[in-house]
Formats: C-alpha cells, structure tokens, sequence
C-alpha cells in the first residue's frame, strides 16, 4: 500500500499550514489555514453566532471554475460540522482555508467537467493537517479514503487517476475519529451490497479494524505494521510536536 | 483590506534610522540580495523560488488553442498571479488587491511586452490551433519583493519547461505525449529579470530587494529591469519622492551586476536539474538534437 507523505506547518506567515503528496494520484497539495481573523469587507461573513468558513481551492495550471466551487461546497458541509466555530474569538470572524493543487498527471489539473473525487481524500487530509498546525478547535479529526470499483467487480483501494476514469463506480468516504461515517460521495452506478463491501474496505484502510459485522465478529485486516490512515495522521502531529518541543526534552 | 498590517511608529523609526547608518534588520549590505533558492519538482515547468522568506511556486502549462483573430502566426502566453490568503493573512481570497494588479502589471510589461517568449514560434497551423503557454504563479510566503521573485520563478520556468511535439500533417494537427516524443524547449529571445529597489530619506538612500517590513517603512520604489546582454528593457518609478538621474545610472549598473548573479544562479539550478534528470534516465533522450 502507497504511503502519503506531508509535512506540517512549511508555510511562516500562515496561522497552520500542511503539504502533502498523495501517493495514488501523484498530486501535491499545499494548504493553508489562517483564523479566527477579520473579514472586514464582507458583511456576509459576519455571523454573529459563529465563525464564517471560507475554503478555495486553486488549481495549479488553470483558473478555478466550477469543479472547485463544487467541491468547496463538500469540504465547507464537512467542516461546518466538525470546527467549533462558536468558540470564544470566533463568532464574527472568519477561517479561511487556502488550498493549491500542483503536480499529478496532468501537473494538478482537473480538467473542466473532470471529476475532483479522486483527489478528494488528499484535500481532505490536507485541510485537517493545516487545521491542526493551526490549532482551531475541532470536535473530533477524520480520514478519508476513495475506493473504485472495477468493471470485474473488484474493489480496489487507493486508485490513481486513470483507475478512477475507468471504474464502474468510484466512492469517497470520510470517517471520524469516532468511527462515524463523515462524508459518502459516490459516482456510477452501484447497489447497497456493493456500497456495503465499499464501506468495510473504506473502513479499514481509514480505521485499521473492520466495523463489528452483524454476527458480532471483529475481523482485523489491517496492515501487517498496524498502518491505517488514522495513525499516519496521528504520526504525522506526534512527530511535528516532539520537533516543536525539542527544546524541553533532555533527550533530544 | 488587502493591506499589510503596517508598522508601528516605534518599528517604522526604528528601521529608518538604521538605515541612516547603513544597518538592515537582517544585517545585510544596502545593495545585496537575501539568499536564492530555485529547485524543481518532477514535472517540467515546476519551479520553486525562495528569495529569504519569500517563496513561490511556478507552475507552467501548454494548451493547444486558437490564436487571436488579429494575430493568427502568434501563440498566447499568459501569466497569472492571483495572491491568495495563503500568502500573508492580509491578503483577501477571490479579491484583486493593488499589489496584485502592480505586480501582474510590471512582469506583463517585461516578460511578455518585452517578447521574452517567442510568441511566433508558438504557432501550429496559420490561424487554426497554436500553443497557449501559461504560467501561474502561487505565493506560498510573502516577505517583501514579490515583483523580482515571480520574474526570477518565471523566468526558470520558462527556461525549464519543454512543451509537447505537435505535427502537422494533411492540415491535422497531431500532439505527441512526453512519453511518445522528446518534448521541445521554448523559444527564448532574451531573458530579462527584475532588481526592486526602495527609496529612503528623500531618495538619498535606494535599497535593493527590500523585506516587508522595509517595503513598508520605505517612501518609494523603483524598479530595473535588465537582460542577459545588459540591456535596459524597462525602469519603473510609480510611487514616492524623486530620484536622480545619477542614482538612476548608478542603480542599474549595480543591477546589471545582480541580474547576471541571478542568472549564474538559475543557470546552476537548471544544470543540476537536468543531471538529475539525466541520471534518472528521464533526461537521456530529452536533448533537442535528437533526430525525428
């Protein structure tokens, strides 16, 4: 299995920042992260309950269009649900979160009418490690993961973009770190059995352990090293914390 | 908005009087530029620059498009900078701020007024299909002198980038991949490259390649721009008090010496890139004197 790779807080003048290489598609994204700040020449943005999100994503080698609006809607319903936006500080300003597209096949271009699914765990993953490095409180963290299923029925994990092109059906799904199902965005055509193999296979790439079945049994399938998406991304703050406090540890 | 948070009285002084003393806050010469860094990514045309805290990536791309009606033997080149929140907190997403406009402005003039790139040798078919070559710009970290480096992060570019093959055979145009045919260099006439300087004390004192916080103390700017051959191709001087016209000589002189400083830099840069690439068997065959 393909590891990501990403680094947290490259950026200076961000609040939080993350990039990040996602091994199946190749892209390699840079998110930044900036909140609670002050949006003073929209008036929209001035809730007085909670903070105000703002997401772009900018593609690398063309002007945004419609793709992108479509899948800010998806990362802004995603978020909406997780930041406590009604912290002290937060009601009437914004956090706006930046995200830039470069590299993969088509050096980071989704073509127009292209599907932005296959690189949607990778943004996804992007945001929560700028968030992070960015310190805005958040009810609980997520992974995510897309699966494509092949015109032989084969559910396979980790798909690049041409995978993606030619599978039958093609699925995004995002889950908490308490195991809730965050996020389904499915293409193509499919049935619930299938959807269901999907979900357990999604499940276990994010989570390392299948969802107990119904008969009460908990199958491990996870990596032979314990590898799931959500230690990768634990592993990823734990290492960028002990580099942070370097300074106090004897050892270091 | 859009605006930086600007300085405190005490800072702005602070920095002023300093530099009355010829002292910078990172203890640097009046005319010296803060370290350059260019590296590339895996594909052609990914290029990313750091000039001390300032960094950006540059991105370029070539599309088959069809010329403009008026100029059917030109290809298109566009450059597009859109400053982003990603940059610095001031920066407002989806706004146009003036620095965006001054920035995209001043490289337009030089890179593609200047006929940097060959537009000419863009063309396909007459009229029919030509190449768009386009170059986005992505600040990362902005720390004062934007203007020289996205002319340095696009420039590289264009030097690093290879574009498609395209044939055209019976009136149909064909593109060859870069795995089916040995993708083709640009057309480069020249290859100017910006030197920003600000002015202090009534434009007693021009100082090169200013951080942030010395853009912001500063009364004025001006801007040289130069090529390889130690050409002039523009001198900009849009805001702030005057400068002489023997500041002005003096300046350039010192800029030409930068300009050819930068170029050794990109130059090694380029060279580096292109052993790598060689070593890895990508680059082997990419040698335009490759027979077709």
């Amino acid at each position: 299995m393909p590891r990501p790779t990403a680094t947290l807080s490259p950026l200076l003048r961000a609040d939080g920042s993350a990039s990040y290489t996602c091994p199946s598609t190749g892209c390699l994204i840079m998110g930044s992260v900036n909140g609670p700040i002050e949006l003073p020449g929209r008036r929209d943005a001035q809730k007085p309950e909670e903070a105000t999100l703002d997401v772009l994503v900018k593609p690398g080698t063309a002007q945004a269009g419609v793709g992108e609006k479509y899948v800010e809607g998806i990362l802004k319903g995603l978020l909406g649900r997780l930041l406590l936006g009604r912290e002290t500080g937060f009601p009437r300003r914004g956090i706006v979160m930046t995200l830039v597209v470069s590299g993969g096949e088509n050096g980071g271009k989704v073509r127009r009418g292209e599907s932005y699914l296959p690189i949607l765990p990778a943004l996804l993953h992007t945001l929560l490690l700028a968030l992070l490095s960015a310190a805005i409180p958040m009810s609980m963290t997520y992974t995510a993961t897309a699966v494509a299923v092949t015109s032989t029925g084969e559910i396979k994990g980790d798909p690049s973009v041409r995978d993606a092109a030619s599978a039958v059906s093609f699925h995004v799904l995002a889950f908490s770190s308490k195991g809730h199902l965050l996020l389904s965005q499915s293409e193509g055509s499919f049935d619930l059995d299938l959807w269901e193999q999907v979900y357990e296979h999604a499940y276990a790439t994010c989570r390392g352990s299948q969802p107990v079945t119904a008969d009460g049994d908990i199958s491990m399938i996870e990596d032979a090293s314990g590898y799931n998406l959500e230690s990768f991304v634990r592993k990823t703050v734990e290492d960028q914390i002990h580099h942070d406090y370097s300074w106090m540890n004897n050892d270091a | 908005m859009s605006r930086e948070v600007p300085l405190t009285t005490a800072e702005h002084d602070f920095i002023v009087e300093a530099l009355k003393r010829n002292v910078r806050l990172d203890g640097r010469g009046i005319d010296e530029l803060r370290p350059l860094n260019i590296s590339f990514g895996d594909e052609y045309g990914h290029v990313k620059v750091q000039l001390g805290h300032t960094s950006l990536i540059v991105l370029m791309s070539a599309e088959v498009v069809k010329p403009h009606s008026d100029r059917p033997f030109d290809g298109i080149f566009t450059v597009s900078l859109e400053l982003t929140n990603m940059g610095s907190p001031a920066w407002e997403n989806g706004r146009q701020s003036d620095l965006e406009q001054n920035v995209t402005r001043t490289l337009d003039r030089v890179i593609r007024h200047s006929n940097a790139l060959d537009t000419e040798t863009l063309c396909i078919m007459k009229g029919q299909s030509c190449w768009g070559i386009r170059a986005d710009v992505h600040v990362t970290n902005y720390d004062g002198n934007l203007i020289d480096c996205a002319c340095i992060g696009i420039m590289t570019g264009l030097q690093h980038f290879r574009c498609p093959d395209a044939v055209v055979k019976d009136g149909k145009v064909s593109v060859y991949s870069i795995d089916e045919r040995v993708p083709i260099p640009l057309n480069l006439t020249h290859r100017p490259l910006t030197i920003t300087f600000h002015t202090f004390h009534d434009g007693e004192l021009i100082l090169m390649d200013a951080s942030r916080k010395e853009e912001l103390a500063a009364e004025g700017d001006m801007v040289i721009a130069l090529n390889d051959a130690g050409q002039v191709c523009a001198v900009y001087k849009t805001v702030g008090r005057p400068v002489g016209a023997v500041d002005v000589m003096r300046k350039t002189s010192i800029a030409l010496q930068k300009v050819q400083e930068i170029k050794n830099t990109i130059q090694k840069a380029l060279d580096d890139d292109q052993s790598k690439r060689t070593r890895r068997n990508v680059g082997v065959e990419a040698n335009s004197a490759n027979d077709r």
